[in-house]
């Protein structure tokens, strides 16, 4: 089956090559290998101690491979430090919610606005003109898209530390959305939240990777395995470091290198009973 | 966050973004003015302008200190060490620089060396804020201690007292502290520059704290990897606090030099250091109203005590002797007792009152 015409799907935005991570001697990562498209949404799943976070951290630069390249866009991003890759583009969120606790709801996603803001310590300092303008637009961006969409509107002014963990999570995925990102990292979004805040996300996931306005690659690592098989186009499997299979979640699914991965080997498991 | 008070609604963003956001907090702050410019003045005799006028240095020491480990977390136990920059750069340029005729007639010579202490102290206190890239926590308390040490126990106490030969101290001739036709030779004329800087700095910072640099800092303050993953510079935004922190302080050191006879390296030991951080324990880390009560706490608090122990001295006269003693032992108590009861300092208490009283009648 060929398309006479390549669309915009096919195209890699991020890729990952042979990367390989140790921690002393523990292995975090060997020889990995991956091919995000843009508009997709990726999963990464695996046991306990696979080695997702750790990919997640290498892509967003909190730590760095010490063999392999990171390419965003076909350009090597290996040398960048965290800021200056979320800047070219990269969103995360934390499985172990990391929001600034001391901060209202709307700092924090103002926050994630940072690098669009122009202003510096003088215009700061003396709140005229520019600083104040500018302030107000993108108050405006953050109500109209941001607290809109994710449906937060009646915690705005709350201090986030004291807010129930499923809002949190909401929060924070705000927060990565105020950079506007061309890719959102998600770590165990659905970790901690009850069936309806699992709904909840699960939808937002979808509109920010299929709505026009935001179109937002999406690299997911979650344990929820309903919510992977649904939401992803392709999914990423990961055991002790090392790459299972990739595949359409159909495939992930019946994969029998996967089932041994999660379950253990059949005849082991049988003996130890 | 406060509540507004009830029946306050606002319709565009840019209200909402005012720094005073209803009428009755604006009438407030202008009565506030009209008692800072107009009343105390008026009413206050050399006495309770002395007072004023410590209280004043130490919120513009503290508002510095406020900065740095109220809102972007970076501990400092050397912030002295910058006022002393400010004022030894100020009475240098003051005293030992040729100005031209016409700046000197102008009242000039004060006002320049002022902004110009501002950014020696600014880049002093860059320079040790260097280590902050590096460590964090207990090592970064060190390495501030540090900057105390190096540059008050050894360059200025060895090498820049020494400049013109005048010894320990400078002193500073009665006309010398000029702003344009005011000699700042009296209490009030000190009040009155006093409460002008403390006024710009206040709306400075907090102006800061409300656009992109300030949220930088305090988002570094909270989770600094989170905030390097959001794109922020941690490095640059730190070594930006602590140089605001340094220009703040060096205003403060060269405006006290107005009040001074003579500066010497005394009157920047280390516990003065130690103090603003207790100023601003007790005022409430992380608030800009903390910075005002706890300075206000600590100066009173410390005059109360004096006059107490004045009182007492016909029936223990040994107590005048060890004035300074109970001063210390007192201060340490205060903050015990505060981080013990009232962690969050006075500014939490106040915060308390005032939403009560802005969802009054209904208290949820």
């Amino acid at each position: 089956m060929t398309t006479p015409h390549t669309t915009i799907e096919d195209e890699v935005i991020l890729s990952l090559q042979k990367v390989s991570l140790d921690f002393g001697r523990v292995r975090a990562l060997v020889n990995v290998s991956l091919q995000v498209r843009r508009g997709t949404i990726h999963s990464i799943i695996g046991p306990n101690g696979a080695g997702k976070t750790v990919m997640l951290n290498c892509i967003s630069g909190l730590y760095r491979p010490q063999e392999g390249t990171i390419l965003l866009d076909g350009r090597p991003i290996n040398h960048l430090k965290p800021y200056e890759r979320a800047r070219l583009g990269i969103a995360r969120t934390f499985q172990k919610i990391e929001l600034f606790k001391g901060m209202t709801v709307l700092d924090n996603i103002r926050l994630g606005r940072h690098m669009h803001l122009h202003s510096g310590v003088l215009s700061g300092a003396f709140y005229l003109g520019k600083t104040a303008r500018e302030e107000i637009e993108h108050r405006a961006f953050i109500e109209e898209e941001i607290i809109e969409l994710l449906e937060i509107a009646h915690i705005r002014n709350r201090v986030v530390g004291m807010l129930p963990y499923g809002l949190q999570k909401r929060v924070e995925l705000g927060r990565a959305l105020a950079l506007q990102p061309r890719i959102i990292l998600l770590d165990e979004p659905l970790a901690g939240l009850n069936l309806e805040e699992v709904e909840d996300m699960a939808r937002f996931i979808l509109d920010i990777n299929e709505e026009e306005r935001w179109r937002i690659t999406c690299v997911l690592v979650e344990h929820d395995m309903g919510v992977v098989m649904d939401l992803s186009d392709r999914v990423f499997a990961l055991n002790f470091g090392v790459p299972i299979m990739e595949g359409t979640p159909a495939e992930v699914q019946n994969s029998p290198a996967v089932i041994e991965a999660y379950l253990g080997q059949e005849d082991r498991y049988a003996t130890r009973r | 966050m406060s509540h507004m008070p009830c029946g306050v609604y606002h319709e565009r963003y840019a209200q909402d973004h005012a720094l005073w956001r209803s009428r009755f907090v604006r009438v407030k702050m202008l009565l506030l003015a009209v008692f800072v410019y107009l009343l105390f003045p008026l009413w206050a005799d050399t006495y309770y302008l002395g007072v004023a006028n410590m209280v004043g240095y130490t919120v513009l020491g503290a508002l510095g200190v406020q900065l740095l480990i109220g809102y972007c977390g970076q501990v400092t136990l050397g912030h002295a060490a910058f006022l002393a920059v400010g004022a030894y750069t100020s009475t240098l340029l003051v005293l030992q620089v040729p100005w031209p005729n016409f700046m000197l007639r102008a009242g000039l010579a004060y006002p320049v060396s002022i902004i110009a202490a501002a950014f020696a102290a600014g880049l002093w206190s860059l320079l040790f804020g260097l280590p902050s890239a590096r460590v964090k926590g207990f090592y970064l308390i060190l390495t501030t201690m540090a900057a105390q040490f190096i540059t008050v126990d050894f360059v200025i106490t060895q090498y820049v007292s020494q400049i013109g030969g005048r010894g320990q101290a400078f002193s500073l001739p009665p006309g010398t502290i000029k702003i344009g036709v005011w000699t700042i030779d009296n209490d009030r004329r000190v009040y009155f520059l006093m409460a002008f800087l403390v006024t710009c700095l206040t709306f400075a910072l907090v102006n800061l704290l409300r656009s992109k640099v300030g949220r930088a800092w305090i988002a570094i303050r909270d989770n600094d990897i989170a905030a390097e993953t959001m794109g922020i510079n941690v490095v640059r935004y730190k070594l930006l606090a602590f140089f605001v922190a340094g220009f703040m302080g060096g205003i403060a050191g060269a405006f006290w030099i107005s009040n001074l006879a003579a500066v010497s390296p005394e009157h920047f030991p280390w516990s003065w250091s130690l103090w603003l951080v207790g100023v601003i324990l007790i005022g409430g880390v992380g608030s800009i109203h903390g910075v005002f009560f706890g300075s206000l706490f600590m100066v009173v608090v410390m005059e109360l005590l004096t006059l107490a122990v004045m009182s007492l001295a016909g029936v223990y006269p040994e107590l005048l002797m060890k004035l300074n003693f109970v001063k210390e032992s007192a201060f340490g108590l205060a903050i015990c007792g505060f981080l013990l009861f009232e962690p969050n300092g006075i500014a939490y208490r106040w915060w308390q009152m005032k939403n009560y009283f802005n969802l009054w009648p209904f208290s949820y």
